[in-house]
């Protein structure tokens, strides 16, 4: 049996909110006198309700895990993930509790911490690791590795200033491959860079797991990365655990509660729009044009339906994004309209996905509203949710049908005569 | 599973006792050394001048100096050659101030670095000093060719009072380094003390004798010898090299006290808020 190698007690994390000001040196001094001279505890660690000027971020924590364990942890945003991972690795103090463990912690919440852009890729290598608690002999005796790991060998000597953003990626997830410790925290990492590097890197770390027996805590909000990467793994929600376990089943009940159909939302009945000075959400719907029965399935041509309210001022054009995804995963596909100058006042707008062309799964549609085609004005995440079912006119098969897309393109055979 | 497991490491609420951790920053010298190296190329990267601008500043500096205060506005020198004269002052001026400006920026300037992974954070300041301690020993042996030939023609002879050199410079490191980590806890959550500080150390050169003599200072002002610690500092550090007299011993030593003091709960502070301040930046 393997040994615990990490333990999160009681662990809870308070956070004061709102603007620091002109008041912010009288409310200092009224809780300094609170705390060390009248030695009122402040804040009550047992009253955790919401106020507006404070929040728990992590309300009284407590798990542990295993030498060689991969942890997930899986969670809404604002959930407490990220403060979770600060926390373990001594970034912020926890407000109650405590976090015991053996062994080196290195955290990796960004890629490339501590890259200063005049250096050169080189030299911000060397920087980088020591940031992340490498020795310099270490770098230096993986130095070779890690600059094949990369691939930007040929800019080694170029201030990483003039590098690309992928480049500057794989430079710096290379140093964080090879580094070499008993707990790694790992917070979204891997949303960076392009797909294929993005498998080497969960390849990379699934060896590291696997094959050296490192102990990972790993955020992420690709599932299937996670599903796969994890053995176990935890959810918080509004800074509570609720739930601790195998990944897998974690997961699929993170799924299973968080799995809610939005297929209309209408803003113009209570007048609380979403939006910000430049864009008002009105509505926004589904229609999906069933055939036979009321369900949404691959066959389903679907029918979005929106309206908003244009406040954007000047001669700038303006156009719609519809963004489709996975839920907890990729982005299906995103389509626009066509730049066009607007005036002022209420758009409708339309999109259908033809039927036919989506494979089943939990999906939810963001728009994204764009000023001259690259500034992002508005962005209404999650406006809809929605479940596509399996649909097949052959029922002899079950089993799942590949693909991220379920299209019909017509593939045809022809026997010839030998 | 056995209960009387060994951990090894505990972070917890409420920490009785503040810990140094001078073993773990050992461990971190390769940082330490990485980040004084960053600062100093990274600052010069791109210049056409390069490092050469360690040496032009302080003698640009030197000759305005010369130019308004020798020339123009004729204050004394207490016989010391006026190029000597400033070009000391504002050697040693320079390196308190540069200590003092860039440690107080500790957290509001590596708040990136620190909301991402952990390091002790006296890594930081200790690499600036490690900066400024660089340059100022290249400004340092500019000061002392320049000094050299000032020496062999026979207008200057250096004193007894050299030997105090090592102490006065740890003295003002000391002193500035205290400062600095007592500011930038509170630069981190008050705006404020930025502009603050910038006007504190432009008027603090006016009260220490950087572009006059100690013994321009009144008799109803000898207050200021023991209250501004730089004075004493400044006096011994000129005495070594031009032979002029030199102030009291007991004010060297008021100075290293309250030096040490100012020093002592710098540590102790940022000790203790090195990291809850990243609640409030």
């Amino acid at each position: 049996m393997s040994d615990i190698i990490l333990r999160v007690e009681n662990v809870s994390k308070y956070y004061k909110l709102g603007i620091l000001g002109s008041s912010s040196l009288k409310k200092d001094l009224q809780s300094w006198w609170r705390t060390n001279i009248s030695k009122k505890p402040i804040p009550i660690p047992n009253e955790k309700k919401e106020s507006k000027d404070h929040i728990w971020a992590l309300k009284e924590i407590n798990f542990e895990i295993n030498e060689g364990d991969c942890l997930g942890i899986v969670g809404k945003n604002g959930s407490g993930k990220s403060t979770l991972l600060k926390t373990v690795s001594r970034i912020v103090p926890p407000t109650t509790g405590s976090i015991k463990g053996r062994g080196k912690i290195t955290s990796l919440l960004e890629v490339g911490t501590g890259f200063h852009p005049e250096l050169s890729g080189r030299e911000n290598l060397y920087l980088n690791g020591q940031i992340l608690g490498m020795s310099k002999k270490e770098i230096t005796s993986k130095l070779d590795e890690i600059i094949d790991f990369s691939g930007v060998e040929r800019f080694l000597d170029t201030p990483v200033k003039r590098y690309s953003s992928g480049m500057y990626v794989r430079l710096a997830f290379s140093v964080a491959a090879h580094l070499n410790t008993d707990i790694l925290i790992v917070d979204e990492v891997l949303a960076v860079g392009d797909s294929e590097f993005q498998k080497k890197c969960i390849g990379k770390m699934q060896d590291v797991t696997q094959k050296s027996g490192k102990t990972i805590l790993f955020v992420s909000h690709n599932l299937l990365a996670l599903g796969n990467l994890c053995n176990k793994a935890i959810c918080l929600s509004k800074g509570n655990l609720v739930d601790f376990g195998d990944s897998k089943s974690v997961i699929s009940n993170y799924l299973n509660k968080e799995k809610v159909e939005i297929l209309e939302q209408n803003f113009q009945l209570t007048d609380t729009y979403v939006g910000n000075e430049f864009i008002a959400v009105h509505s926004i719907s589904l229609k999906p044009q069933y055939n036979d029965f009321n369900i949404i399935d691959t066959s389903t041509p679907l029918l979005i339906n929106f309206s908003f309210l244009n406040k954007m001022l000047g001669s700038d054009n303006l156009s719609v994004h519809v963004l489709l995804y996975y839920y907890g995963g990729d982005c299906v596909f995103e389509t626009g309209s066509i730049p066009t100058v607007y005036a002022n006042g209420k758009i409708n707008g339309t999109c259908l996905i033809p039927g036919n062309f989506l494979n089943d799964g939990h999906y939810y549609i963001t728009i994204s509203f764009i000023r001259n085609s690259s500034k992002v004005l508005y962005e209404f995440t999650e406006a809809l949710v929605f479940d596509v079912a399996d649909y097949r006119e052959d029922k002899s098969s079950f089993s799942k049908w590949n693909g991220a897309v379920r299209p019909h393109f017509p593939v045809r055979l022809e026997e010839t005569l030998m | 599973m056995n209960q009387d497991f060994k951990w090894e490491w505990e972070l917890s609420a409420n920490k009785k006792r503040i810990q140094l951790g001078l073993r773990e920053l050992w461990q971190y010298r390769g940082l330490i050394k990485s980040f004084a190296r960053k600062e100093l190329i990274a600052g010069y990267q791109q210049t056409i001048m390069g490092l050469s601008w360690l040496v032009i500043q302080p003698l640009l500096t030197t000759l305005f100096y010369l130019l308004v205060f020798s020339r123009i506005v004729k204050v004394s020198t207490d016989g010391v050659p006026p190029l000597l004269f400033y070009m000391s002052g504002n050697l040693l001026w320079g390196f308190f101030s540069d200590c003092l400006s860039s440690t107080m920026y500790t957290f509001k300037h590596n708040a990136h670095i620190f909301s991402k992974v952990y390091f002790p954070r006296l890594v930081v300041p200790i690499s600036m000093i490690g900066t400024h301690m660089f340059r100022f020993s290249i400004q340092f042996i500019l000061f002392i060719l320049i000094y050299t030939f000032y020496w062999i023609s026979g207008a200057v002879h250096p004193s007894i009072y050299m030997l105090w050199l090592p102490i006065v410079i740890i003295g003002t490191v000391t002193l500035a380094m205290g400062i600095g980590m007592i500011v930038s806890i509170y630069l981190a959550r008050y705006n404020d003390l930025e502009p603050f500080m910038n006007f504190f150390l432009r008027l603090l050169m006016f009260v220490t004798p950087v572009v006059y003599p100690a013994s321009l200072i009144p008799h109803s002002y000898k207050f200021l010898f023991w209250a501004n610690p730089l004075i004493p500092l400044m006096e011994y550090f000129k005495a070594g090299f031009f032979f002029t007299k030199p102030v009291n011993l007991s004010y060297l030593f008021i100075s290293f006290i309250i030096t040490l003091l100012i020093f002592l709960c710098g540590l102790i502070y940022f000790k203790k808020k090195e990291l809850s301040v990243m609640d409030t930046i």
